[in-house]
């Protein structure tokens, strides 16, 4: 287990291969038989170290299922995944977001996080400081002796995502996080997310059905065919960010103009 | 005796809707409480005059039934030593309960544990759920007494068989409860702590155990009830002391004031005993129904 340090910049992650994830002619099934559902693929799919890749696609186009394939969750029927090297395994090649929190509601805002730390194999005595950096992290702070459904869906997003953050795993995976929140909410925590993963330059995997996040969010958008879900469209992104206000982002003609033609790419995909 | 229990009755599921999570205005509180316990004490006062009345019109002997004085004697008597005679059969009341409540506490406590014990294997496994749920469900429709005398003829007529019925009335609704609850805990937290770098172990410890909390504890409180609704029962050969061997070695005599005394015990013990489980579920599992 790596040391609980935030500040592994993002040569060193390049150079080890740490978080880059290739996905080799993958293909996944469900069921057997004549009725097996054939969710993805084939795809094949390189995310270099550092890399922030948005998949997006309609409504079940398998991108759910290819976040769960580089999860280790689910094994592919063909094909071969592998993170930073390796077979993916849960909870030890990748720090996972759901759609939904997945709260512990027996635990506190704390409770949680301390969970996290104890898997993630932390020394209890770095707890209190990793913990206080992570909800700092999230914007969490002072929330740490709340119980988790006392607090807003946002919220509860925020500690899913330090929860993740947690075992410093050099791969962050979410999985359309913010579907069920309010727009402003969202754009909050968007740029949240997008603060967080430019720090660290950890490698992440986003999957969204909307065109206007994917943009906002990603280095590199990937968009899905529908079932089976296979590559569309893969599109690298240039915009300037470090340099730029989000509002300002958002509000720039080139923004417009990606955003357009990532929508009218997932429709095409969704219709084929 | 049911018509004693049911001056509280209307109180406990009327706090448990009250309670959690925000309290009610201190000013309005005090004469919220008032209206609140006015129909169980008004109930609990017509069934005292109704009985005397009953009890004053001769219409039965006062064998069949004792007015309430007589009873009320009955209770300081066996709760007291008088003339040298201490409480009846030279146990107190009060003695007579705790050893009771001993065997309960005993006898349950085994049943109990295994029931959460076998609730968590069957839940977890569903091969041992198949193998164990058939006799689980045999042995919940039994009354304790059908197994009571078989219980005497293996165990003989000390301690041992009536703390086994005891445990053995206790274990169903628990392992029943309990394996419920371990087979729905929610998928998506399980996986969620695997995500995190959770072991098998650390799952059980942390999501499926929390979990099944809450149902399992209503499982006990209900495993309690049966236990105490078998507490005659398992007095019923040698029972003395024990407020069940009471009762029944009164009923022998056709003692009915101490007969009615012992009711009266087993029924408001066992309505505090369940309000305590109440209140410590409550403690214990703040979470129950917002997962």
């Amino acid at each position: 287990m790596p040391s609980h340090e935030l500040t592994a910049s993002r040569d060193e992650a390049d150079a080890a291969g740490a978080g880059a994830v290739r996905l080799d002619h993958v293909t996944h099934r469900y069921g057997r038989g004549g009725e097996a559902l054939t969710a993805v693929g084939p795809v094949d799919l390189t995310v270099p170290a550092g890399e922030f890749l948005v998949l997006v696609g309609a409504s079940g186009c398998g991108k759910s299922t290819l976040l769960r394939l580089i999860a280790g969750f689910e094994q592919p029927t063909h094909g071969s995944v592998r993170v930073s090297g390796t077979g993916p395994r849960p909870g030890r090649t990748a720090g996972v977001v759901f759609q939904t929190p997945r709260l512990f509601p027996w635990r506190t805002v704390r409770g949680n996080i301390d969970l996290a730390l104890r898997y993630a194999g932390v020394d209890r005595a770095l707890w209190p400081r990793c913990r206080a950096e992570l909800l700092g992290r999230v914007g969490l702070e002072g929330t740490e002796k709340r119980r988790v459904w006392e607090i807003s869906g946002g919220q509860q997003q925020r500690v899913a995502i330090a929860r993740a953050l947690a075992a410093e795993n050099p791969l962050l995976l979410l999985d359309e996080p913010f579907a069920a929140l309010d727009a402003l909410t969202r754009e909050r925590l968007q740029e949240d997310v997008r603060r967080v993963t430019d720090r660290t330059g950890r490698t992440t995997v986003f999957v969204t059905h909307s065109a206007d996040e994917a943009v906002f969010l990603g280095s590199r958008i990937v968009v899905l065919t529908r079932s089976p879900g296979t590559v569309a469209l893969d599109l690298p992104i240039t915009l300037p960010r470090g340099d730029i206000g989000a509002e300002e982002l958002r509000g720039s003609p080139e923004f417009a103009e990606l955003r357009t033609h990532v929508s009218h790419a997932v429709k095409a995909a969704a219709a084929a | 005796m049911s018509t004693t229990s049911r001056p509280s009755r209307p109180d406990a599921p009327a706090a448990r809707a009250d309670v959690p999570p925000e309290r009610p205005l201190p000013a309005g509180r005090t004469w919220a409480r008032v209206r609140h316990a006015a129909l169980p004490l008004g109930s609990l006062l017509l069934f005292l005059v109704a009985w005397q009345l009953l009890a004053a019109s001769g219409t039965w002997s006062d064998t069949l039934v004792p007015p309430p004085a007589k009873v009320w004697d009955a209770f300081v008597t066996v709760s007291t030593t008088r003339d040298g005679v201490r409480g009846y059969n030279g146990t107190t009341l009060v003695e007579h309960l705790g050893i009771s409540l001993r065997r309960i506490a005993i006898g349950g406590g085994i049943g109990i544990a295994l029931g959460v014990l076998f609730g968590l294997l069957m839940g977890t496994v569903g091969r041992l759920r198949a193998l164990f749920e058939p006799w689980i469900t045999f042995l919940r429709t039994l009354p304790p007494l059908a197994y009571f005398s078989l219980l005497v003829i293996w165990l003989g007529i000390n301690e041992e068989p009536k703390v086994t019925l005891l445990a053995v009335a206790a274990f169903p609704p628990v392992a029943v409860s309990t394996t419920t609850a371990v087979a729905a805990v929610p998928k998506s937290l399980i996986e969620a702590a695997r995500a995190l770098g959770g072991s098998r172990w650390d799952v059980v410890r942390d999501v499926v155990v929390p979990s099944a909390l809450p149902e399992t504890l209503t499982g006990v409180r209900l495993a309690v009830g049966v236990a105490y609704s078998s507490l005659v029962a398992a007095e019923l050969v040698n029972g003395l002391p024990g407020i069940g061997g009471m009762v029944k070695d009164a009923a022998n005599y056709n003692n009915t004031p101490v007969v009615l005394v012992g009711i009266f015990t087993i029924g408001v013990s066992g309505l505090i005993i369940d309000g305590l489980l109440l209140r410590l579920e409550r403690a214990v599992v703040p979470w129950r129904g917002r997962a």
